[in-house]
């Protein structure tokens, strides 16, 4: 009795995975290319003013907000690999082909993004003002940097004002 | 000979040959450098940008300072050297003066002259007292044994194309006495002779010689194919909306005011190697800063090439 439970449930799991999977795939597979390139950039935008937000809010004081600012991006970071499907270059993006070239460096740096976000999502959420001053200032370079260096190419000069 | 006497003569002996070991053990060149004069190297180093031409990009980076970074130009191939302090494959052997000479002059100890890859015309404008603590810094890096590819230039570039081209064509920087300590002269000092912006933000001449005319106006066939922004004041092509406080906070940080961060060549120079423009004070940063708006506005807009 408990062993067929054991087993219906093993099953009705790994179904759920396998749809879950295949509605992911789908969803990417779905995507064309120059929907992937609007798709990653609205959410490099949507980066870009977290970033911002995080950056402010610091300066503020107001490590609950950097905290949110921070949780955000890290959410965001899950989203990235799958919107840049392979030779998806079409249009205007700034996206370099050594992102397909050198996938699982690629997908390293999308990790380590998140995992900076998370830190200092984590470390803003414990108050310690000078602990996350600390983690802000290298932002910028270590967790947008480690993927913009080498995968980006740097955007249009004519810099405004955000 | 009583056993006073060869006691002294053995202390003479081990003082002689302590002496001998001693000078042997300085660096070719004179005194050895105080930490404060390593520690002020290392600020000039990291205000050059790391001298990061000089260090392979990669993953995982290759050794600081141990050069074969690729450099393709009209005049052939060429491969950054080796500067750490190798005996054989670095510049070991070479004196500080040599190493001065080489930076600032563009000349080897053998004479030959160096491609202008290495922007020796802006690198004259240093201080005499920042490139030896530069060269100090230099030593203390840790020596790698890796040999530099051979170059492959074009014939007669050496011979005939690159005097040339230096007497009639190349401008540049002249040195001040001393190096400007604060302001928009010191920030001038740092733009156009340490940190050598122009070679990558300055539009290029048909000789390839920087167009100071328009002076940091940005260029869309930069090193390596980039695209180099027009950093001038001008408020539609440049960073003219930018405040002396947002350069200077890029150049720490590498956040741009809104909410991107540097890529490319310039996150390199920003990070730089051992040391970088982030390790640049507040002050100078902001001399650099103060300097960057009296440059005349130069309308370019730099678009991107074709990838």
């Amino acid at each position: 009795m408990k062993r067929s439970a054991l087993r219906t449930t093993v099953a009705l799991g790994g179904l759920a995975v396998v749809i879950a999977v295949g509605c992911a795939s789908m969803e990417t597979a779905k995507m064309s290319p120059g929907e992937a390139v609007a798709e990653r950039q609205k959410l490099m935008k949507a980066n870009g003013e977290a970033w911002k937000g995080a950056q402010a809010k610091a300066k503020a004081g107001d490590l609950a907000g950097v905290a949110t600012e921070a949780d955000t991006m890290a959410q965001n970071a899950k989203k990235i690999t799958p919107l840049f499907p392979p030779g998806s270059l079409e249009g205007k993006t700034a996206a370099k082909k050594e992102i397909w070239e050198k996938w699982p460096e690629f997908e390293a740096s999308a990790k380590n993004f998140e995992m900076e976000a998370g830190k200092l999502r984590d470390t803003a959420k414990t108050s310690n003002k000078e602990a996350t001053d600390a983690l802000v200032k290298d932002f910028g370079r270590k967790a947008c940097g480690s993927c913009h260096t080498p995968f980006r190419v740097p955007p249009p000069p004519a810099p405004s004002k955000g | 000979m009583t056993s006073r006497q060869t006691v002294s003569l053995l202390a003479l002996l081990t003082l002689a040959v302590g002496a001998v070991i001693g000078l042997l053990a300085l660096p070719v060149g004179g005194a050895a450098p105080t930490p404060a004069e390593i520690t002020r190297g290392k600020y000039v180093f990291g205000a050059t940008g790391g001298c990061g031409c000089h260090t392979e990009s990669g993953n995982p980076p290759k050794p600081p300072n141990s050069g074969g970074r690729k450099y393709e130009g009209p005049f052939g191939t060429v491969y950054s050297s080796n500067i750490t302090p190798d005996a054989k494959t670095g510049i070991g052997n070479w004196t500080d003066e040599q190493i001065i000479t080489a930076t600032r002059l563009g000349r080897r100890p053998n004479g030959e002259r160096l491609v202008p890859v290495h922007p020796y015309t802006v690198f004259n404008g240093m201080a005499a007292e920042d490139l030896r603590v530069l060269v100090s810094f230099l030593r203390t890096v840790p020596p790698v044994n890796r040999p530099t590819p051979p170059k492959k230039l074009v014939p007669l570039f050496e011979s005939i194309a690159l005097p040339a081209w230096l007497a009639a064509f190349a401008p540049r920087e002249n040195p001040p006495a001393a190096a400007p300590t604060t302001g928009a002269a010191r920030g001038e000092y740092l733009v156009r002779a340490v940190a050598h912006c122009g070679e990558c933000h300055s539009p290029r001449t048909l000789t390839q010689a920087t167009d100071n005319s328009r002076f940091l106006g940005g260029n869309a066939k930069g090193p390596e194919g980039a695209a180099m922004p027009n950093i001038t004041p001008d408020p539609e092509t440049g960073i003219g909306k930018w405040s002396e406080e947002e350069i200077a906070e890029y150049l720490g940080s590498g956040n741009k005011p809104d909410g991107d961060v540097a890529g490319g060549l310039m996150a390199e120079v920003i990070e730089g190697t051992l040391a970088g423009y982030k390790d640049l004070t507040k002050a100078d940063r902001l001399a650099i800063a103060k300097f960057l708006k009296t440059v005349p506005p130069v309308k370019n807009r730099v678009e991107q090439p074709k990838k």
